[in-house]
């Protein structure tokens, strides 16, 4: 497994968010993870990263304990493609992905011509190479989200982890963005931990689902045994259906529609 | 982008050479050249240069340059680096104190302590560093590290020691003491000599070389804090060396000059301008064109008028309306 985490509980200011997870994630697999607002997702992803110290328990990415690793250790296991992507500066797209080469690169050094080839190799596994001297402030939020996806792929790592990289992309670019991490995740042998709010896109394109709910794991394993009426109205609401389309395709829908108005 | 650079090279020895005919005792150009040789062996047959020329020349003049330029590159590097650790294209190398500090520590040596040079650097730039220090200990007792904590202690830190200078500046005699201590404030480069290069360049250099060398790992410390760190970049501790390595070319310019405004804010927009936000290319840019800004400013303050106008006015009247310009005459926004 090159994803593991035993008995962990995570929190801020002491009071925990997550308490005695057991998770472990395979390699050459896209695993999604799912819950509500505010269930932890996030925190969870941090404290896999080594970014939120974590009270109890062990994360070991690749056999290591992550406590005993620095961070250019970390870097070279592990890729983060963020939630949110804003630069102060205006820099070239080429720019952006290259700074992933960070734990690489001496401190003292600037990429190698070579770094830059492999950071353009990586911009066309997301078909954005003919972007690398746009501004990345100029992008539109698709293409941002590609830049960040070519600089998480430029890291090159054993485990990628996504916070929900479809918050900003329309219909079709969920779609292309979540059919090329399966992709990815299969051809580079890559564990793939990604936080989904969609459960079709998580039924359609993760095989493994982990869902999160009242600060444990409600359920997890095979997406199309674990993604069941019973365990979705679990974790995300009571208003949901499972249904076949007439071509037989499984969709996750609103029981009633408008739906109830106590959101939570 | 090459031709700037090129544009950029030109220009400098120009202006370098107008600088050093320029002055209220005007050198010939064909004189100064002559001047430049002199010490070199070269006896020029056509004119041999009067001894208070050559006096004022190479004791006053050079090592005034020399300063300024030096002091320019310092300050404006300073600040583009602050720019890039806060994420903040308005930050500027005092925002944690320095200017501040340094300028309780001159009026309190001029105050309190003997009105000498060397006292009054010392004490101006150890009051700059205690400044930064004070905010980044006051930062470090909040559990959030990032950099906006870091900002409200150098504005707090700022206060106190901006309260202290002013209560000195309160019980000051107007006469001598307080004009000193408000001609310190606004800056100047009229005692500029051969010991104050000597005193200053050896920590202005290898800090400005120091922040080329490591600078490309600048365009990481923009990013968001656990972006930079989930790339493989320590954040904390590089932070650290950055700081220490601006806030001492810093204290080290402002002990000597004194407080040069603007400078540290405006030169790294020029430069983004010219050469982009990469820093690998920004930091180089900003030193080059820092002295070569403030050696133009320092040249107006000592030549437009009888007496020596202060630093921080002619770089703050200059330098803010040019600054607009390209705020408001950009096609594109490089910030």
């Amino acid at each position: 497994m090159n994803l593991r985490l035993e008995n962990i509980s995570v929190g801020y200011g002491g009071t925990p968010v997550i308490s005695h997870i057991n998770l472990s994630v395979g390699a050459g697999r896209i695993c999604a993870l799912m819950g509500r607002n505010g269930s932890g997702k996030t925190t969870l992803l941090r404290c896999i990263n080594g970014l939120l110290p974590f009270s109890e328990g062990r994360v070991t990415i690749l056999g290591q304990d992550i406590k005993k690793l620095g961070r250019d250790k970390i870097a070279k296991m592990i890729s983060v493609v963020p939630q949110v992507s804003f630069s102060p500066f205006s820099f070239s797209c080429l720019d952006m992905v290259l700074m992933a080469g960070a734990a690489r690169i001496k401190a003292w050094s600037a990429p190698s011509k070579k770094e830059k080839q492999k950071a353009m190799d990586a911009m066309g596994e997301t078909g954005i190479n003919h972007m690398a001297g746009r501004p990345f402030n100029t992008l539109s939020g698709g293409e941002r989200q590609l830049v960040m996806l070519a600089r998480g792929l430029f890291q090159d790592t054993p485990i990628m982890l996504l916070d929900e990289p479809n918050s900003h992309l329309d219909f079709a670019n969920q779609h292309k963005i979540m059919a090329l991490m399966q992709r990815l995740a299969r051809k580079r042998k890559m564990t793939v931990l990604v936080t989904l709010h969609d459960p079709n896109l998580t039924h359609y394109y993760c095989d493994d689902v982990i869902l999160i709910h009242e600060g444990g794991v409600r359920a997890m394993g095979e997406t199309g045994a674990t993604l069941t009426n019973e365990v979705l109205s679990c974790v995300l609401g009571d208003n949901i259906e499972c249904d076949m389309t007439k071509r037989g395709v499984f969709v996750v829908i609103p029981k009633q529609i408008p739906v109830n108005m106590n959101i939570r | 982008m090459k031709k700037t650079w090129v544009i950029v090279g030109l220009v400098f020895p120009v202006i370098l050479f107008i600088c050093l005919c320029t002055g209220r005792y005007p050198i010939q150009p064909g004189h100064v050249a002559g001047l430049l040789l002199a010490p070199l062996g070269f006896e020029n047959r056509f004119f041999v240069a009067p001894s208070d020329m050559m006096m004022i020349f190479w004791n006053v003049r050079v090592p005034r340059i020399i300063l300024s330029i030096f002091v320019g590159a310092g300050i404006s590097t300073a600040g583009a680096v602050f720019q890039a650790l806060f994420r903040n294209p308005l930050a500027a190398p005092d925002i944690l104190g320095v200017t501040a500090g340094s300028g309780f520590g001159a009026a309190l040596a001029i105050m309190f302590l003997a009105p000498l040079a060397v006292v009054i650097q010392t004490s101006a730039f150890t009051f700059g560093i205690t400044a930064v220090t004070l905010a980044y200990i006051l930062a470090s007792l909040s559990r959030d590290s990032s950099p906006s904590v870091l900002v409200i202690s150098g504005i707090v830190i700022s206060a106190i020691f901006q309260a202290g200078l002013s209560f000195i500046m309160y019980i000051a005699n107007p006469y001598d003491q307080l004009a000193q201590i408000v001609f310190w404030t606004m800056g100047s480069f009229n005692t500029a000599s051969w010991v104050k290069v000597r005193g200053t360049l050896p920590l202005l250099l290898p800090g400005i070389l120091m922040i080329m060398i490591f600078s490309w790992r600048l365009n990481i410390m923009t990013q968001g804090e656990e972006d930079a760190e989930s790339m493989g970049i320590h954040v904390v501790r590089w932070r650290i060396f950055y700081v220490l390595v601006s806030t001492l070319m810093v204290a080290c310019s402002v002990s000597v000059v004194g407080n040069v405004a603007w400078i540290g804010l405006i030169v790294p927009h020029i430069a983004r301008y010219l050469a982009g936000s990469e820093h690998r290319r920004l930091i180089p840019m900003t030193a080059i064109l820092g002295g070569i800004f403030l050696m133009i400013m320092d040249t107006v303050a000592r030549s437009v008028m009888l007496s020596e106008i202060p630093i921080s006015i002619v770089t703050s009247m200059f330098g803010a309306p040019f600054l607009g310009y390209l705020v408001v005459s950009a096609g594109k926004a490089r910030f």
